[in-house]
């Protein structure tokens, strides 16, 4: 019978189906079909088995042909299976009792041997009295073993190798044979664990109790001792199972011998385990006892790996390594820091979609507020905001030629919004607003923590410009391919670069690359003009660091100045006849937003004449421009950037109003006039030959200014009037959507200038038209100087962006608090500010007479006007530095003045009282109070002394513990401090010889002083030798005198040698004894600088042996000399270790700490500091060496003054040879005279 | 509060240069003012003149502490340091001892220092030593006293103990009552 399965079925398939399908190769005997269901319930696999009676053919067959065939949808898998279990036991079961049948054959058999054997003498397998060895008769494989056990000799076969032997098995030959051939007593079951226990029969003591494993209930765990307790170990009991220790498992183990060895104990008992087979409990300790005993080595090895030895000197590494452990902490959080820090890239994308949505939608104002919001929402996106803004204000004002036809602008744009070219320009200007929006909040939001950060950030944006410039460049010779393809692309710099392309078509005029790159490094100039004053216009790279207070507060107060002046020029407008109403309700709204519009409004002009400039960089008249500045700017040191020119120039006129004096006002005026001259000249030049025209022009006025001539600069003037206006013309023609409307208004202004124009030719009316002209234009330039202190403000909005980012959800937070912040600021600053404000109001006030009141235009109000200017720019750059506006300085400056009644000594006591009340007006502070305050003073003295008297006994009490300290810590300060001598690096390369220091003047040879002594010797041997006869007499007595003192003194030189020694090891005991090495090593480097001179001297005066009585003396002279030496030589401090302290460095200790003077303490204390100096062959980070050594290196002066000492030197040296020489010469010519 | 005598300096200095060494001395000398001892309800504490001015304004019972408290004197004049001196130990500790993180909590429960919680050990700590104890973020959770000296604790197991618990800043929340 086979058992088949059949796999592959469909679930349709019933086991009928199945057996008439196999009916045909056998008999089935059974089918059993079984289905595989998913969780739903729903069968995704058949299979069955089947069994069935088959011949080995009809299998083949059956598999041929049923296998893998397609049967009711399903492909037919046969395979012969396993038999069913149950089957298999039934046939088991069969078979044992089929075995049982069979016994009894195999038991005649066996009675057969049996009944042989015992004929032969056998009984039951034992033969008595037979020698080992002996064969049973009868039965030639039976041999009689040890105590007459028969038993059979077996035949083996082994196969090994190729050979095939059999293998005899003498029985007889091998001893302890056990096992009987009984069938009976071979024991064929397992015998239960149960009984496998053994009883421990004993009394009720408790050492017999714990044998049985019956502990006293609460037993603590036992310590190590139980392991060499051996008293359980021939028994074997039952344990607790709670009762893990391994050595419990020991005894457990020992169930026959007693264990001496613990190691061999457990391996015999591993053993042991593995044949009995024991209970589960029992291999549940032993796995435990496994675990115990082999696990805690492993982890041994492992914390070995991990435990970390530090020397004494170890530090804290600083927050790397803070860092790292950081994470080992928590490197979730970390990675969650990580992830936050990411910039969202989605924000970008995001970014250019509102103003998009702008162009589509009518209703702006609406839009304008959503927009600012959102702005403040994704405050990350400031970082492109950044970069845009420059842009949009590269926009800004080609769409100022629009606003400025009309006070209508706004209205204009809105309906003109309908038209192709002027949404653009108009949605931009809208973006411009946001833009300004944003900045505020976002300069408001940033705080000082985030400073630093953010001009990190701003470096970045540099060297994006600097890229920018290039791309700009690539851009212009692809002229104006709008990518808008760019416009998804989410990293900063490619937004940054794409923007343009966005925005490019907007303003009409001067939409190259170029102009929109001329016009961001044109406000990265100004905003560096602001900060450092033209002087270091250069750098436009250089990030302002220190301003950043200033910015803000400078934004503030200009957004101050905007609103005032956002109200002069709306009533200006009023008075031009145009209807603005929108744009006072835009006022109300959001009043920067007016302001800038209103600033747009002003600076139409000027703007006009901006572009045009932008233009002519296009046709890059960088050149001229640069002329232009040189000849009207002669202060200015400026580079050949054509970024700061159209600066520059505003700048020019500021400063050339400045320089002038104040009652020349025609002057002024002319200048300006001059100035916008130039400027209209500039514009007008779009075409190089106008320009070269102009530029003439310009050079004249310049001449012009200084003469004072009117008639030529009117006449420049006007015709730069002329041509602006012409140039305003053609700009409106160029704009061809606004045109309808624009045009009208532009006629307007026309009409209003053109009458200015016959006025030219009129004396009066054309200097007040000038005037006019010249304040609109610096209004303009104040205007713009404010916009560029945006644009800075930008700059740093978006550089803050960055670090706004990782806070994306908490944008929203910052600034709204920012906000806060900044209210809080403004109600903080109040006075000051509304001081600032109402000062800025009147400016615009006269600013606005004079705009208007074209007639009266007198030189009183240009006075002022240029005085307010001036005034507006110190403010612009004035706050740079402290954040307050300049008038606040001007308060502070007298502020910090010390009033007359807080200077002296009483004063001061004043003006802490007067501290105490502040600035109330109520507690004034004057001279009444200087009595009380004397008495103060005297009780002041009166508790001074007895704080006196307190610091001393503290002083004392300090001493005393310190006497205390020393005690306590004496000796083992002896010792840790000889054990750190033993270490102590001693830095030869730190010895060095310094010519400038006079302590090292021991240790030059002082080789020309012998020279110079020989010299003078030699002339005195000279002379002597001339004299030698009469001389030698006294010679011979010197010569004994010599002796004697010298003999005296070499004595009193020893003397004071050993007194030296003494004074030494005095000063060194007193300096304890850790300094014994040293001492030695002083000694001993001591010593030779000793021993020399000594041994010379005794040549020289012991030995005194001279052929000549002269060198006698030479000799003497010398010893002098010596002497002096021998004495200095072991005070200079230099030459022993540095950390060695003689009077010296003490000296130097003492200069250093001379408020605690401590007799011998000092000295100990400064020992104790000293070890900080200590040396150590490593250089550790703030060592003396890295200090000191560079300078080893350094020039100690200037190169030029080298060189100058070097001449004088030379100089002398060659007079020092001629002399020479000619003493050579003198001597030469008197040696051959005689 | 008065300041210590002679017996208690000594006692105390000594207990302290266990953790700190000589440079008890820039405790007792300081540049940035005059410092000292006081004994106050056997607590010494450590203070400024300027407090120490400030504190004579108050009675002796009423005055709870002042300064910094560096431990007490228990009845057998013996001098205990308390976890508050930890400030000012462990800037100057010559000996220190890094705990594992995992250890940490286990060490400011009052527990000693294993061996398998021992991350890091300064050279040459002789056993005895007073030494102070870090997490591996060198931020200072309290002092003990090596249970055995840095060669030792090479080789022993790590279920040994390393350094004995003395106090920890866990004290500032168990012993919150205690603490002065």
């Amino acid at each position: 019978m086979r058992r088949l399965y059949v796999g592959g079925l469909s679930h349709t398939v019933t086991e009928k189906d199945l057996k008439d399908r196999f009916g045909k190769f056998g008999a089935v005997e059974d089918v059993e079909l079984r289905t595989r269901k998913d969780p739903e319930g729903v069968p995704y696999k058949t299979f069955g088995y089947v069994n069935i009676n088959i011949s080995d053919a009809d299998l083949k067959k059956c598999l041929t042909v049923l296998n893998k065939s397609k049967w009711k949808g399903g492909t037919l898998q046969i395979e012969i299976a396993k038999e069913s279990f149950l089957h298999r036991l039934a046939q088991e079961r069969q078979e044992a009792a089929e075995q049982r049948l069979q016994q009894p054959a195999a038991e005649d058999k066996r009675q057969k041997l049996l009944d042989s054997l015992s004929k032969a003498g056998v009984d039951n397998f034992t033969m008595k009295a037979a020698v080992p060895g002996t064969e049973i008769p009868g039965h030639k494989d039976w041999v009689v073993s040890k105590f007459g056990r028969v038993l059979p000799i077996l035949q083996l076969r082994s196969q090994k190798g190729s050979k095939c032997r059999n293998l005899k098995y003498d029985p007889s030959k091998y001893s302890h044979n056990i096992r009987k051939l009984d069938r009976n007593t071979i024991p064929d079951e397992a015998i239960p664990v149960t009984q496998l226990t053994w009883e421990v029969q004993g009394g009720d003591d408790e050492i017999s109790k714990k044998r049985r494993g019956e502990f006293p209930p609460c037993e603590p765990w036992r310590p190590k001792k139980s392991r060499t307790d051996n008293v359980s170990g021939r028994t074997r009991f039952e344990h607790p199972v709670n009762f893990v220790s391994h050595t419990e498992a020991h005894q457990l183990t020992n169930g026959f011998e007693k264990q001496n060895d613990h190691r061999l104990a457990q391996k015999k008992w591993r053993h042991f385990t593995d044949s009995d087979g024991d209970s589960e409990e029992e291999i549940r300790r032993v796995v435990a006892a496994q675990q115990t005993s082999h696990v805690p080595p492993q982890q041994q090895e492992v914390e070995e790996d991990n435990l970390e030895v530090v020397g004494y000197d170890f530090l804290a590494k600083s927050a790397c390594k803070g860092d790292q452990d950081k994470d080992e902490y928590d490197s979730a959080d970390t990675d969650e820091l990580f992830a936050s820090r990411k910039p969202p890239p989605a924000k970008c994308q995001e970014k250019h979609t509102p103003p998009t949505a702008e162009h589509l939608s009518g209703n702006n104002t609406d839009k304008k507020r959503k927009t600012k919001t959102k702005r403040k929402a994704g405050e990350q996106e400031e970082e492109d905001g950044s970069t845009d803004d420059e842009e949009h204000l590269t926009s800004r004002k080609p769409s100022c030629v629009q606003q400025k036809r009309g006070s209508s602008e706004q209205k204009l744009n809105k309906k003109t919004l309908v038209l192709p070219v002027a949404r653009p320009s108009s949605s931009e200007s809208d973006s411009d607003e946001e833009d300004e929006g944003d900045e505020e909040d976002s300069v408001d939001s940033c705080s000082d923590s985030d400073y630093e950060a953010m001009f990190s950030n701003v470096t970045h944006l540099e060297i994006s410009l600097a890229d920018l410039q290039k791309l700009a460049e690539e851009a212009e010779q692809n002229s104006n391919t709008v990518a808008p393809s760019f416009l998804g692309a989410g990293l900063e710099q490619e937004t940054l670069f794409t923007s343009f392309p966005a925005e490019q078509p907007a303003p009409k005029k001067g939409s190259t690359p170029e102009e929109i790159l001329a016009m961001i490094m044109e406000d990265d100039s100004s905003e560096d003009e602001q900060k450092k004053k033209k002087r270091k216009r250069k750098g436009v790279t250089s990030a302002p660091l220190p301003a950043f207070q200033g910015t803000k507060a400078l934004n503030e107060v200009s957004e101050d100045k905007e609103e005032d002046d956002g109200r002069g020029i709306e009533v200006k407008k009023q008075k031009m006849n145009s209807d603005s109403p929108q744009l006072v309700h835009k006022q109300t709204d959001s009043k920067t937003i007016t302001s800038v519009r209103d600033q747009n409004h002003a600076e139409t002009k000027i703007s006009d004449s901006s572009e045009q400039e932008e233009e002519d960089d296009e046709e890059e008249e960088e050149d001229d421009d640069d002329e232009e500045e040189d000849e009207s700017d002669d202060g200015d040191d400026d580079d050949d950037e054509e970024e700061d020119e159209s600066d520059d120039e505003e700048e020019e006129k500021g400063e050339i109003i400045k320089v002038m004096p104040p009652p020349d006002v025609l002057k002024k005026v002319t200048t300006k006039v001059c100035v916008n001259a130039e400027k209209a000249e500039t514009e007008s030049s779009s075409s190089s030959e106008e320009e070269e025209e102009g530029r003439v022009n310009s050079s004249q006025t310049v001449v012009n200014v200084k003469s004072a001539a009117k008639a030529l600069p009117s006449s420049c003037s006007s015709s730069g009037k002329d041509k602006n206006e012409q140039q305003v013309i053609s700009a409106n023609g160029g704009v061809k959507a606004a045109l309808n409307r624009e045009t009208s208004t532009s006629e307007e202004e026309e009409e209003e200038e053109e009458p200015a124009l016959p006025r030219m030719a009129l004396g009066v009316e054309e200097e007040e038209e000038r005037q006019r002209q010249a304040n609109m234009r610096r209004l303009a330039a104040v205007q713009q100087r404010q916009k560029e202190a945006e644009e800075h403000k930008k700059l740093i909005q978006g550089a803050l962006a960055n670090l706004d980012a990782p806070v994306a959800g908490a944008g929203k937070h910052i600034v709204f608090g920012s906000e806060d912040e900044e209210d809080d600021g403004n109600d903080d600053g109040d006075q000051q500010r509304m001081d600032s404000e109402v000062l800025a109001s009147r400016k615009t006030l006269f600013q606005d007479s004079q705009s208007e009141d074209e007639a009266t235009g007198d030189e009183a109000a240009a006075n002022k006007s240029v005085k307010v200017k001036a005034e507006v720019r110190l403010k612009s750059s004035g706050p740079q530095l402290f954040g307050g506006s300049d008038d606040e300085d001007e308060e502070d400056d007298s502020r910090f003045d010390i009033k007359p009644q807080f200077e002296g000594q009483a004063g001061q006591k004043l003006m802490a009282l007067q501290s105490r009340f502040g600035t109330d007006e109520r507690f004034r502070m004057d001279s009444r109070f200087l009595e009380e305050d004397e008495e103060v003073k005297d009780e002041d003295s009166e508790t001074k002394k007895s704080l006196v008297e307190d610091d001393e006994d503290l002083e004392e009490e300090k001493k005393k513990t310190l006497s205390i300290l020393q005690s306590v810590l004496g000796q083992q300060h002896c010792s840790s401090k000889t054990a750190g001598k033993a270490k102590k690096f001693k830095d030869v390369s730190a010895l060095h010889y310094d010519p400038s220091k006079e302590e090292h003047a021991a240790f030059e040879t002082k080789k020309e002083e012998v020279k110079k002594e020989s010299k003078a010797a030699r002339k005195k041997k000279r002379e002597e030798a001339q004299k030698l006869p009469e001389v030698s007499k006294e010679i011979y007595y010197d010569v004994s005198g010599d002796l004697k003192t010298v003999f005296g003194q070499s004595k009193d030189e020893t003397d004071q040698q050993e007194e030296k020694m003494n004074w030494d090891q005095k000063e060194e005991e007193e300096e304890e004894e850790e300094e014994e090495g040293e001492r030695k090593e002083e000694e001993e480097e001591s010593a030779p600088l000793l021993s020399v001179p000594s041994a010379e001297k005794e040549d020289s005066s012991g030995f005194k042996f001279s052929f000549f009585g002269d060198d006698t003396e030479t000799g003497s002279k010398e010893t002098a000399v010596y002497k002096v030496e021998a004495i200095q030589a072991p005070k200079v401090s230099w030459h022993q270790d540095p950390r060695f302290h003689d009077s010296s460095s003490e000296e130097e200790e003492d200069e250093q700490e001379e408020d605690e003077e401590q007799g011998n303490i000092t000295a100990n204390t400064t020992e104790v500091v000293m070890p900080s100096h200590t040396e150590f062959f490593f250089f550790y980070p703030d060592d003396d060496r890295l200090t000191e050594g560079p300078k080893l290196f350094w020039r100690v002066s200037e190169l030029e003054e080298q060189r100058e000492q070097w001449e004088e030197r030379r100089s002398a040296l060659r007079q020092e040879y001629r002399k020479k020489h000619k003493d050579a010469r003198r001597k030469l010519t008197s040696s051959l005279k005689s | 509060m008065r300041p210590l005598t002679e017996e208690e300096t000594k006692t105390m200095f000594e207990k302290l240069s266990k953790y700190i060494g000589e440079n008890i001395k820039l405790l007792v000398d300081r540049p940035d003012g005059v410092y000292c001892f006081r004994l106050h309800h056997d607590r010494v504490y450590y203070m400024s003149e300027k407090i120490l001015k400030l504190a004579t304004n108050f009675s002796r019972d009423k005055l709870m502490s002042v300064g910094t408290c560096f431990g007490k004197f228990t009845k057998t004049k013996k001098f205990r340091l308390h976890i508050t001196a930890l400030d000012f130990l462990a800037p100057y500790a010559k000996f220190k001892v890094w705990v594992k993180p995992g250890t940490e909590q286990s060490f400011l429960y009052g527990n000693h220092v294993l061996k398998s919680g021992l991350g890091r050990i300064t050279e040459n700590t002789m056993q005895y030593q007073g030494v102070v104890v870090y997490s591996m973020a060198d931020v200072p959770l309290g002092f003990g006293v090596a249970a055995k000296s840095t060669q030792e604790c090479r080789r022993v197991d790590p279920m040994s103990i390393v350094v004995f618990h003395q106090a920890d800043v866990g004290e500032f929340i168990r012993n919150e009552e205690t603490l002065t």
